[in-house]
């Protein structure tokens, strides 16, 4: 028991009172989870926007004039059974009138509507369909072009609507790819550089590894304290950083809502704080893991005592 | 103590350091081993402590035949021997009193038996009230004391020093001397590799010589004879 806690004891030992050395490798595994989290910042407000110009896609189908509330109704009943589709919004002929008018406020347009009479409205219905994913958009086209659909549908033109949402749909997949490229680049150069930094840190303590061994420790009780304290590296770093994080968020947090000015709601410092256990112990473990590996081979070149 | 029979050792490149050496030490003895530069002093010790393996020859330490010892057993061996150094090879984050504690914390003592032994054997050489320094806050003759401190912990049949004076002045190698001879007058086997002439001479012990790996003089009440 006593003998854990030694080792326990050597690591402290030797975090503190390498105090500089210590500090240099924790500021250089503190740069690399800085940076990951960055990324991992950067990777939440792509995402959400992402989602926010798909949220913003929907295909508007126009009816014929002729179609009557209820076709429309069984229409839009047929279309919620389908899977692929999220809300269908039925815009009335009323409401199209309105949106007219407020549009065209400022111009002669609206004299044109001056020659129908109260109840005549030449708008016709039109339904505003949001699919769940992008690649859903074809489905729910189709869908509407059946025959059965023919005598109250005004042909929509899937075509265009297909390019448009493909497009958007190509964007935001080469995106995510890329990004994902980055952030592997960047955790890649973070484990190499970990690596490195590990091995200068222990070859500046060569000696003591040799001295150790000299005086009959085993391999185990000369590698583990080095070990425990590479763990404390990764903790001290990993905490620094979201010491750092949260008043950096709180800080950027208002210029990105004047930025997405309320047409995305990008609440990156909410995402941290809710997200805080995945976000930081993840890299926790990730790096404690790099710098357990990388120290027990550091250690390993000079027990051979 | 020491039983070494027809002892090679070769270093990379066809380096000879030890040629064919034999010499058997008993328990008890004081030995010094003489020789200029290079002729081999270092290696000797290195191979009576595992440090390296002979390329021929049979070494045996204490009835232990540790010429293909392996790696694993080392510690074990080390816990057996003393061993001090020209540049103490003291640990510089350590306090003396944690230098010498290091040696009987490696071997699983309990902590109460480690500060009654490591306090008592300050005391003997002479280091009562410096536990809490640090290395470099001592001299060199202090640093050697605590290594041969931490030498003695494991209560060891065999003390060896590869010019354990080497870096100090004439009245610190006294003390030094003084402190080992008192150490093998307690039944200690010392071995002690030197270059200084009036120790040598002084002890007037077995004094073994080597000459470009070979041992070319072994003699009991021996002189420094280069
Ligand atoms: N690790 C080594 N690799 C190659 N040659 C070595 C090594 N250690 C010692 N030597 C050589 O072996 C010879 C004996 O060295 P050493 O035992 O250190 O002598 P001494 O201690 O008497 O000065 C020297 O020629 C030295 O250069
Ligand atoms: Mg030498």
């Amino acid at each position: 028991m006593h003998s854990i806690l030694r080792i326990f004891k050597f690591a402290f030992q030797g975090f503190f009172r390498n105090f500089w050395l210590s500090l240099v490798t924790i500021t250089m595994m503190l740069m690399a989870v800085l940076s990951v989290t960055l990324l991992m910042g950067m990777d939440y407000i792509r995402e959400v926007t992402i989602k926010g110009v798909e949220n913003k896609v929907d295909v508007l189908v126009e009816m014929k004039l002729e179609a009557d509330r209820e076709q429309v109704e069984s229409l839009v009943n047929d279309l919620d059974e389908l899977s692929e589709v999220k809300v269908v919004d039925i815009i009335t002929p009323e409401e199209n009138w309105q949106m007219f008018l407020e549009n065209n406020k400022d111009s002669e347009a609206t004299q044109v509507l001056e020659v129908f009479e109260e109840d005549e409205n030449p708008f016709p219905y039109f339904l505003a369909i949001q699919a769940y994913e992008l690649d859903q958009y074809p489905k729910i086209l189709e869908f509407i072009n059946q025959e059965k659909y023919s005598a109250f549908v005004q042909s929509s033109d899937a075509d265009t609507h297909e390019q448009v949402i493909n497009k958007i749909n190509d964007l935001a997949n080469f995106v995510n790819k890329y990004s994902w490229y980055i952030t592997g680049l960047f955790v890649l150069i973070s484990i190499v550089v970990i690596f490195n930094t590990i091995r200068m840190s222990i070859y500046t303590r060569q000696s003591e590894i040799t001295i150790m061994k000299l005086v009959g420790a085993s391999n185990w009780v000369v590698r583990t304290p080095f070990v425990i304290e590479s763990v404390l590296y990764s903790l001290a770093a990993v905490l620094i950083v979201m010491v750092i994080i949260y008043p950096l968020l709180n800080f950027i947090q208002p210029s990105l809502n004047t930025y997405f000015d309320g047409i995305q709601a990008v609440n990156i410092a909410k995402y941290f704080k809710d997200n805080y256990l995945q976000i930081f112990g993840t890299q926790f473990l990730g790096l404690a893991l790099i710098n357990m590996i990388s120290t027990s081979l550091a250690v390993r070149k000079y027990l051979k005592v | 103590m020491i039983q070494i029979s027809n002892v090679s050792k070769i270093y990379p490149k066809k380096i000879q350091a030890l040629k064919d050496i034999s010499l058997h030490i008993k328990p008890g003895e004081f030995v010094s081993i003489v020789g200029q530069s290079g002729s081999g002093k270092s290696t000797l010790v290195k191979l009576m402590i595992a440090e390296e393996r002979p390329d021929s020859g049979k070494i045996v330490i204490g009835g232990w035949d540790i010429t293909g010892i392996k790696g694993q057993e080392i510690p074990t061996l080390r816990r057996q021997l003393g061993v001090i150094f020209q540049d103490f090879k003291l640990l510089p984050k350590k306090t003396v009193f944690e230098n010498v504690a290091f040696a009987m914390q490696v071997c699983g003592f309990k902590p109460k038996e480690i500060n009654k032994t490591v306090d008592q054997i300050l005391a003997l050489v002479g280091l009562k009230g410096k536990e809490d320094r640090y290395p470099h806050q001592l001299s060199g003759g202090e640093q050697q004391r605590v290594a041969i401190a931490r030498s003695l912990v494991h209560k060891p049949k065999l003390l060896v020093g590869d010019e354990p004076t080497g870096n100090l002045d004439s009245i610190n190698t006294r003390e030094i001397i003084d402190l080992l001879k008192k150490i093998n007058n307690m039944g200690t086997t010392v071995v002690l590799v030197t270059h200084n002439r009036e120790v040598v001479n002084s002890l007037k012990n077995r004094v073994i010589t080597l000459d470009s790996g070979y041992i070319i003089s072994d003699q009991a009440n021996g002189r420094y004879l280069l």
